[in-house]
């Protein structure tokens, strides 16, 4: 019998493929392939039908076929629900085409059908998800590799100045990652001060302050200063409500005003250029003493 | 059985030998600068403790492996005196030698994982393992 | 083994290049003292650049040091402390906090000379 579902459905793959391509374009519109265009998109589909239907002809499951399609649309980024989705619908469409040859099924006819596309599709769909999952955990690795770089960077902005500015969630791996970065950065750039810019951490609790201060005193030894800055109200209220002692540790409310203190400590002022009017009052005075 | 590099501990100049193994080993194993000074330090702690207070003992280093992750163990131990109270000497700055008692806590900070064994008048033996990252 | 130190003007230089020991380090306690003594030197460098791993002990003899010293009218400055050093002692719980730090020899002696001469 089920050898006869088989017959069907190949002998009738043009009406499928036809069924199957109308209800797929259909469903573009409510979806997440609209960045690729119709030529594509219809191209795309067509190879995918057919190498579903290579597939049943060599007797169903994953052909070489169709996991290099299926590969090379993963590398394209194209989304799984594309795939598993077009298999639902291949499901249906021949469910649907095979039970309308019948004008009447008995049940176990109708549960041989169902059984036999099962056996098709399923492992098909099986083993995508897994491909896909695999691959998507390889770039959750690494993204994390990514973001670990980049989590703490340390900007040398002038001679003996550096700014470390922080952003996200500090947890204890991260806290050593950014101590490391800062004391080596510090060495490497000569620096004489450090700005700690906090004002992207969204939460500064007992943890976080602990190891903000742990840091700052690290730098200390190695024989550099910390400044503290981007303390917005809340993260001053929960310090101080935590009990958190930053008593030792410059911290000023913005990077600005971090930033005109670094340059004290490392013997600078800032010089404004005369005003206009004080150059316009000059000239006059001039012309009058004249 | 595999045979593990030891050190035994019976003068002070014992205590550099020790952490230099220490370093050794961790390097091998592909512990960053970080880390190495990190249980090269610890390691010189529990050596020293050793020399102090037991007089002589040995600090012994295996390859340890969970679930594919690498790490170092090192073993302190030896038949001294013992600790009394453990949860004594385990605070910031308690010592009986006018030390900074900074040492078992210090080493517990250092290292991924701690555990002590002593018997009063038996002895002490002390664990602790650093994973790679 | 002996840690040399030198002297440049009022300043004491040490530059310590050795895996220190306990008793070296006490030894070297006990030279620097002297030398102050004698030379009446006002301010003392200390460089440990060359040493990566400093434990509780030498910690304590450093810190001591400095605390001595400082009794006898001379400032003392570390510096050259490595990050992995530098790390591990806060880890451990020891902050020096009584301590001047410089990032190096000409750091330090910049930062003895600020303090010392206004
Ligand atoms: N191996 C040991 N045997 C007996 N007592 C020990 C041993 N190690 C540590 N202790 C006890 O624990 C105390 C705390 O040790 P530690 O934290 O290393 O600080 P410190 O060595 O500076 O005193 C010591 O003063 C000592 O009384
Ligand atoms: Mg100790």
């Amino acid at each position: 019998m089920p050898k006869r579902v088989d017959r069907i459905v190949l002998d009738n793959s043009d009406v499928i493929i036809k069924n199957w391509l109308k209800i797929v374009s259909e469903n573009r519109q409510n979806d997440y392939t609209s960045s690729i265009s119709d030529e594509l998109f219809q191209s795309t589909n067509r190879e995918f039908v057919n190498v579903i239907f290579d597939s049943l002809a060599s007797g169903g499951g994953l052909t070489k076929e169709l996991e290099s399609f299926s590969e090379r649309l993963v590398n394209l980024g194209w989304p799984l629900s594309y795939l598993t989705d077009g298999l639902q619908t291949f499901r249906r469409v021949t469910i649907d085409f095979v039970l309308s040859q019948h004008d009447q099924i008995d049940t176990d006819f109708f549960s041989v059908i169902l059984d036999r596309v099962d056996t098709w599709v399923d492992p098909i769909i099986n083993k995508l998800v897994n491909e896909y999952s695999g691959s998507w955990e390889h770039t959750v690795s690494l993204q994390r590799v990514a973001l670990q770089e980049l989590s703490a960077p340390l900007i040398p902005v002038m001679r003996n100045i550096t700014i470390m500015p922080l952003i996200g969630t500090i947890d204890t791996e991260r806290a050593k990652q950014i101590m490391e970065n800062l004391l080596t950065g510090v060495i490497k750039h000569n620096a004489e001060v450090v700005l700690i810019d906090i004002t992207g951490v969204p939460v500064v609790d007992t943890m976080v302050a602990h190891h903000i201060i742990q840091a700052a005193e690290a730098v200390r030894l190695i024989g550099a200063k910390c400044i503290l800055v981007g303390i917005r109200p809340e993260i001053a209220q929960t310090i101080v409500n935590l009990g958190i002692d930053l008593g030792k540790f410059p911290t000023k409310s913005s990077l600005r005003k971090g930033f005109e203190t670094a340059l004290e400590l490392t013997g600078r002022t800032i010089q404004r250029e005369k005003k206009q009017e004080t150059i316009v009052e000059d000239i006059m005075n001039q012309l009058t003493e004249g | 059985m595999e045979l593990k590099p030891c050190v035994n501990i019976r003068q002070e100049w014992d205590i550099v030998g020790a952490r230099q193994l220490g370093r050794e080993k961790a390097k091998e194993l592909g512990f960053g600068t970080v880390d190495q000074a990190r249980i090269a330090t610890a390691i010189s702690e529990l050596a020293r403790n050793i020399y102090l207070y037991a007089g002589i003992g040995k600090v012994y280093f295996e390859m340890v492996d969970h679930l594919g992750k690498k790490g170092l163990k090192i073993v302190a131990v030896d038949e001294g005196p013992g600790i009394r109270d453990l949860s004594q000497v385990m605070q910031d700055g308690y010592s009986t030698s006018g030390g900074l008692g900074a040492g078992l806590p210090g080493v517990k900070r250092l290292m991924d994982t701690f555990e002590i064994n002593s018997e009063w008048g038996e002895g002490t033996e002390i664990s602790a393992v650093k994973w790679v990252r | 083994m002996r840690i040399p130190i030198l002297k440049l003007h009022n300043y004491l230089l040490i530059s310590i290049q050795i895996d220190l020991d306990d008793q070296s380090a006490i030894q070297f306690q006990e030279d620097l003292l002297n030398k102050i003594y004698k030379s009446g030197a006002t301010g003392v460098v200390i460089d440990l650049t060359s040493v990566d791993i400093i434990d509780s002990f030498i910690a304590k003899v450093l810190g001591d040091v400095v605390t001595m010293s400082d009794l006898m009218g001379a400032k003392v400055v570390l510096t050259g402390i490595q990050p992995a050093v530098a790390m591990t002692l806060i880890e451990l719980g020891i902050h020096m906090q009584d301590v001047q730090t410089a990032l190096d020899l000409e750091q330090g002696l910049i930062k003895l000379r600020q303090e010392l001469e206004g």
